[in-house]
């Protein structure tokens, strides 16, 4: 802002700010109430004892902390690793990133079909992308233990048919939940696929055409990149809830194979220790934000690198 | 040498078709700077697309050094094309955007760095190599997209309406500029306008199109000389049209006696006279001529000539140039009576019914 400003500007530059902090309080309050408020309690909570019926008492503790990553050992009490901690870790952050993988497969070429279609008809067919969001998630995952189960759709038809001759054993396998899983997400990753696409000026493939490219290097060389960030905001979208994922990883698994989710959840409820169910979601944040924060890290360095 | 042969374009089907081109006849010349010229919807476009490979012709050939290359696809055509909007990679820089036709085409990369610097040398975009393509001006991104095109060394290069986003005295430059590396590299260039003034100054032939028809294929200046009917005569430059009548050579025109004309001899009945404004004489003349009556209508001064609008007895009005030389005493006034001549060599016959087609 130039110094010799008049008077008046700067008061309109005042009034202007005013007005635009104004307009977005209402956005910051929701963020403040539903985001860090909530994340605010969890760590607090994670630094507090754990109460005899569940619950925290006052009073400063490592308790939960300690939890996360040692254990007691059976026999003589000393401290040793929490490597179930780190399997059930590294097992999340699979199934996590086979998920995104899964539902890129079909996402893109899902979006890529809506995107193409006539803008009349986009609408219709964005609309039944999202009506399973409609539904709630146990009632999703129920409907795919329908199809799959013993005596489920699939196994019916595919017996009915002569294809098989006995019921193919499709639940409760790590199939199973990452099936399940994909189901459940793949509308996050089609979205904004989709509108990276629709964004896509497709005067630029016909350049590339125009320009002895094939298919295959327009895609690798023009359509690729300017989709990415598309692609990643999906991905992103799909990988951070999926990592914390509890509800179809146990129904579709029989709980089986305990993730991470499972994990939170099993302290809050049975485990009844709060400090350590805390503590463990804050360890899942920090392990997205680092991540995250390495994504962006990187390629603020390729961006560079490129001029 | 490009040889287009009926080549025809329908697109869509049955009742609601629509014929873009209709059998289009054009033979191209090595290191011609070709011009297809004509207003908006006439299917200059659609001809410029299916040359590149982007249209599927309905019927005809696209003949290229004897072969057909009508079902070639684009990334297989030695045709390169700077496209009306540009269409740079606006994720690549100024240079990676020249290199892509030649990585695209599996150049040894050895090569590639020379020819991109050569190039941007050419189009005087060297300085901005490392740039990225959408942060440059309309200009700058004309001349990329020039050098992007040139850079794999086509056969053809294809421009489509390529100025048309520039200011006008960018435009001039521009219209100077590819002329002269057209020339420079003795390169096939087919250009697509709808801007006379540009086809005139650029071209070495003109294509006028109109309605998915060709009306005619010469040069610039045997175009505005030789009209072949009155839809070119409109399109390029100004055109006065006289109704008259030719009965055995010689010309009929109201309010003035019969004439003998010199390339006509038959009897061609009704006919337009075309004669343009610029030819239209003040006074008398030497020349062999008819004269014609007339009172002044209106004056437009245009600083070196006077443009005048003069209403002749028989009813129709007719355009001319008075030149500003200063004569104090030639200034023409308002409703006043003025007596011109139209040299007969100046005078072009064309057929009545294209005049009531009109
Ligand atoms: N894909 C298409 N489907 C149907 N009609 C089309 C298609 N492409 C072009 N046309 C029609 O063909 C005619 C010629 O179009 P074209 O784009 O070749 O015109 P043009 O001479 O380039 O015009 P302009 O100067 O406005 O660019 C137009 O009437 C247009 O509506
Ligand atoms: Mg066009």
């Amino acid at each position: 802002m130039p110094h010799d400003a008049p008077a008046s500007e700067n008061a309109l530059i005042r009034e202007e700010t005013r007005r635009r902090w104004s307009l977005a309080l209402p956005a910051l309050t929701v963020i403040t109430l539903l985001s860090i408020v909530p994340l605010a309690v969890m760590v607090a909570y994670s630094f507090m004892q754990a109460g005899q019926y569940a619950g925290v008492e006052p009073g400063f503790s490592l308790d939960g902390w300690q939890a996360v990553f040692f254990e007691r050992d059976f026999f003589d009490d000393s401290l040793i690793p929490a490597t179930a901690h780190l399997t059930i870790l590294g097992r999340s952050i699979a199934l996590a990133l086979a998920t995104t993988a899964l539902t890129f497969v079909f996402g893109i070429p899902t979006a890529w079909f809506i995107a193409t279609r006539p803008p009349s008809s986009r609408g219709f067919w964005m609309f039944l992308i999202t009506v399973p969001f409609w539904t709630n998630l146990l009632v999703r995952t129920i409907a795919i233990q329908e199809v799959i189960r013993a005596d489920g759709t699939l196994n019916r038809v595919l017996l009915a048919t002569g294809i098989i001759d006995e019921p193919l054993q499709m639940m409760f396998t790590n199939g199973a939940v990452l099936v399940g899983m994909a189901y459940v997400y793949l509308p996050l990753m089609v979205l904004p696929v989709y509108a990276a696409i629709e964004k896509f000026d497709f005067r630029l493939s016909e350049a590339a055409y125009d320009l002895y490219a094939s298919r295959l290097y327009c895609l690798r060389r023009v359509v690729l990149p300017l989709m990415w960030p598309g692609i990643v905001a999906g991905s992103i979208l799909v990988f951070i809830p999926a990592l914390g994922a509890y509800v179809t990883p146990r129904l579709m698994g029989g709980g089986r194979a305990m993730m991470w989710g499972n994990l939170i959840d099993l302290q809050f409820g049975q485990g009844r220790n709060w400090p350590l169910g805390a503590a463990l979601s804050i360890t899942l944040t920090l392990v997205v934000l680092g991540a995250l924060i390495w994504y962006a890290r990187r390629t603020a360095k390729k961006d560079h690198a490129n001029g | 040498m490009l040889d287009i042969r009926s080549l025809s374009k329908k697109f869509g089907s049955g009742a609601g078709a629509f014929h873009a081109l209709k059998s289009i006849d054009i033979t191209i010349e090595e290191g011609e700077f070709f011009t297809l010229l004509g207003p908006s919807g006439c299917g200059k476009t659609t001809l410029l697309r299916m040359i590149a490979g982007f249209e599927q012709p309905s019927g005809g050939q696209l003949v290229l050094d004897g072969k057909d290359i009508a079902t070639i696809p684009p990334n297989h055509r030695p045709v390169n094309t700077v496209f009306q909007s540009y269409a740079l990679f606006p994720h690549m820089t100024v240079a990676q955007n020249v290199a892509f036709g030649l990585e695209a085409r599996g150049t040894n990369p050895a090569e590639v760095a020379p020819r991109v610097d050569e190039i941007l040398e050419i189009v005087q975009m060297a300085h901005l190599r490392d740039r990225k393509s959408s942060q440059m001006s309309g200009g700058q991104q004309q001349r990329v997209a020039l050098a992007r095109a040139l850079a794999p060394r086509p056969r053809i290069l294809l421009l489509d309406e390529p100025l048309s986003a520039l200011d006008l005295k960018l435009r001039k430059q521009m219209q100077f500029e590819l002329k002269r590396l057209q020339g420079e590299l003795g390169l096939t260039f087919i250009f697509v306008t709808h801007d006379q003034d540009e086809a005139l100054t650029m071209s070495d032939r003109i294509a006028v199109m109109e309605g998915g028809t060709l009306q005619q294929v010469a040069s610039p200046r045997s175009l505005y000389d030789h009209p072949a009917n009155r839809f070119v005569a409109e399109f390029i430059g100004e055109a006065n049209f006289l109704p008259g009548t030719i009965v055995d050579g010689k010309l009929f025109l109201a309010g003035s006696p019969p004439v003998p004309l010199l390339r006509e001899k038959k009897s061609r009945g009704a006919v337009a006279v075309m004669i343009r404004p610029e030819q239209v004489v003040v006074g008398a003349t030497s020349e062999k001529a008819i004269t014609l009556d007339g009172r002044v209508e209106s004056l437009v001064f245009s600083g070196t000539d006077t443009h005048v609008s003069l209403r002749l007895q028989n009813g129709t009005t007719l355009s001319l140039r008075s030149p500003n030389t200063s004569h104090a005493g030639t200034a023409l006034a308002d409703g006043q009576a003025l007596q011109v001549s139209l040299p007969i060599d100046a005078l072009h016959v064309l057929p009545e019914e294209t005049a009531d087609a009109a």
